[in-house]
């Protein structure tokens, strides 16, 4: 328990002693989508009684912790693999899923600080546009898709470090793969207001439920019912932990 | 839960091979059976050109790698089924000088001794930088160190978790002579603690000053495994260079254990005829050299 404690102790440290790479950047971006799409564009969204800016804000806290969970542990392990340090994991008794569970929960740390200073960024521009603070309707819930969601991401960024042989296979995934699957789910539009054809297909992105879910949590309202996205977001986790697991017991720590 | 067995042997190879497939070529045997003993408190030298499969047997030991066939123990366990434990016993000083660009040497020594299970090591870790001469530069970075500074660091990081077993992987590449000889001082007293030691070296006096056995190993094969003192007896000669009073130089090898009289005899020399005469003993080098070729 000890060896983990001390790498997880490590991933976080890591991710503090580049703040304005890890925490500040995010922050800024999350700062000018809400100046943007919530302030200057979300005024023309028609979205009935409900307020765009508190839609937007939900949908940027997941974005934030989906995308610096995935960064956080691919980003350690590339540049272990690239200094050569990697080869540590491989001589240390530190087992599989020790080093799974660490470097996850790591990055649920950085996902969620990320999260929630776009909450606190958003919940700021929310007072100064309606002069009330936007409630969280269910906390538990929130905590519960912060948690999954940053494990999911946190594995599948070992996972495709572990697999990269380049920084370019790496940031291949993140721009191709993640960010696209991001912003088509759902993170600045509800997929009640694309084409039936795209709604479907919305369904199908993995990404969707969990942004729905922390939405949910939010707003108390969301596309489809917490219950399925909370499950969904479980199975993921399982299939995430168990594809890590598979491949730990495969690769070797040796540096590129 | 099993420890390490009391009296057992600190470190066996047994017959390890190492087999890597490649995509584009045909497989590469870089180890192929190789089998030793190293014994407590023992200095042992892997010796070998590179390629010879030193350092897929230091991956090996170490657990960075699996072996294709046989097993290593690491006092009476096996590093596949208890890796766990094998590797609180063992340290690893890598060739190469690496170490995470984000931490300071302390907290590198912290985070290291951690992942051994060792919560507070502060004393430890304050002794290790005093006695390898690193305690003012401890809150500086790897990168910020002289190249036999991080040298040293990595000797620190091995021996964080006091090892009963330390792997020196070419511990002396590239370092100069002063920080050499310290490096050989520091390896004597760990020796003295009773640690066991690997250690590959290209460099054969290295070896044939601190090594009590030498293994040399070529092509994934071990071509002898002995006593260092044994090798170069047994293996090299006496170089005898007679410089007659003629002003005539005769030079001639001899078997270590020949008698030099006999030797002058069968040259047809007579000591009435001798102004000068030098003798040099073989070396390891040229037992090495011996061993590769035959």
């Amino acid at each position: 328990m000890t060896a983990f404690w001390f790498l997880f102790r490590k991933e976080c440290h890591r991710f503090m002693k580049v703040m304005v790479q890890t925490v500040v950047t995010p922050l800024i971006s999350a700062t000018l989508y809400l100046l943007i799409f919530g302030v200057s564009l979300g005024n023309q969204v028609d979205m009935g009684s409900a307020k765009y800016l508190a839609f937007l804000v939900p949908g940027l806290m997941m974005m934030g912790l989906m995308n610096n969970a995935f960064q956080n542990s691919a980003s350690s392990l590339v540049s272990s693999k690239f200094t050569g340090d990697i080869e540590d994991l491989g001589t240390v008794p530190l087992t599989r899923s020790q080093i799974i569970w660490a470097f996850s929960l790591a990055a649920v740390v950085r996902g969620s600080v990320v999260a929630v200073m776009t909450l606190i960024a958003g919940e700021a521009f929310y007072y100064f546009q309606f002069q009330e603070f936007l409630a969280i309707e269910h906390p538990l819930w929130l905590l519960y898709f912060i948690l999954v969601a940053g494990l999911v991401f946190g594995q599948m960024g070992m996972m495709t470090a572990f697999w990269a042989k380049t920084f370019d296979q790496l940031t291949a995934i993140s721009t191709f793969v993640i960010l696209p699957l991001t912003y088509l789910g759902g993170v600045f539009l509800s997929i009640h207001s694309l084409p039936e054809f795209w709604q479907k297909a919305s369904l199908l992105n993995p990404l969707f439920y969990f942004i729905n879910g922390l939405r949910y949590s939010v707003l108390g309202s969301a596309d489809v019912d917490v219950t399925q996205s909370a499950g969904l977001a479980l199975l993921a986790l399982v299939v995430t932990y168990v594809m890590a697991i598979k491949l730990l017991s495969k690769v070797t720590f040796t540096r590129w | 839960m099993t420890d390490v067995k009391s009296g057992a042997t600190p470190l066996v190879i047994k017959n390890v091979k190492k087999t890597y497939v490649s995509k584009n070529g045909p497989p590469v045997q870089a180890v192929k059976g190789v089998s030793f003993e190293v014994q407590p408190g023992e200095i042992f030298g892997l010796l070998g050109p590179n390629g010879a499969g030193k350092t897929s047997l230091i991956s090996i030991i170490t657990g960075l790698e699996k072996a294709t066939e046989g097993d290593v123990e690491v006092f009476g366990l096996s590093v596949t089924k208890n890796s766990h434990l094998t590797k609180k016993k063992i340290g690893i000083v890598p060739q190469e000088m690496v170490a995470s660009g984000f931490f300071n040497l302390e907290e590198l020594l912290v985070y290291h001794s951690g992942y051994y299970g060792i919560k507070s090591n502060m004393p430890k870790i304050q002794s290790l930088l005093e006695r390898l001469k690193l305690k003012e530069h401890s809150h500086k970075m790897m990168r910020q160190l002289s190249g036999g500074m991080r040298r040293r660091m990595m000797i620190a990081k091995a021996l964080v978790h006091s090892p009963k077993v330390l792997v020196l992987d070419e511990p002396t590449a590239g370092v100069d002579v002063e920080l050499r000889n310290q490096l050989w001082e520091f390896v004597r007293q760990l020796q003295q603690e009773g640690v066991s030691i690997v250690l590959t070296t290209h460099y054969l006096q290295e070896a044939e000053e601190l090594c009590d056995r030498v293994g040399i190993i070529n092509k994934g094969e071990l071509k002898y495994v002995g006593p260092t003192k044994d090798i170069i007896r047994d293996l090299t000669t006496k170089k005898v260079e007679v410089k007659l009073r003629s002003g005539d130089p005769v030079t001639f090898t001899m078997a270590k254990d020949q008698d030099l009289g006999r030797s002058l005899q069968e040259h047809k020399i007579l000591v009435d005829q001798i102004q000068d005469m030098k003798i040099t003993e073989g070396s390891l080098e040229d037992a090495f050299i011996k061993v590769l070729h035959v």
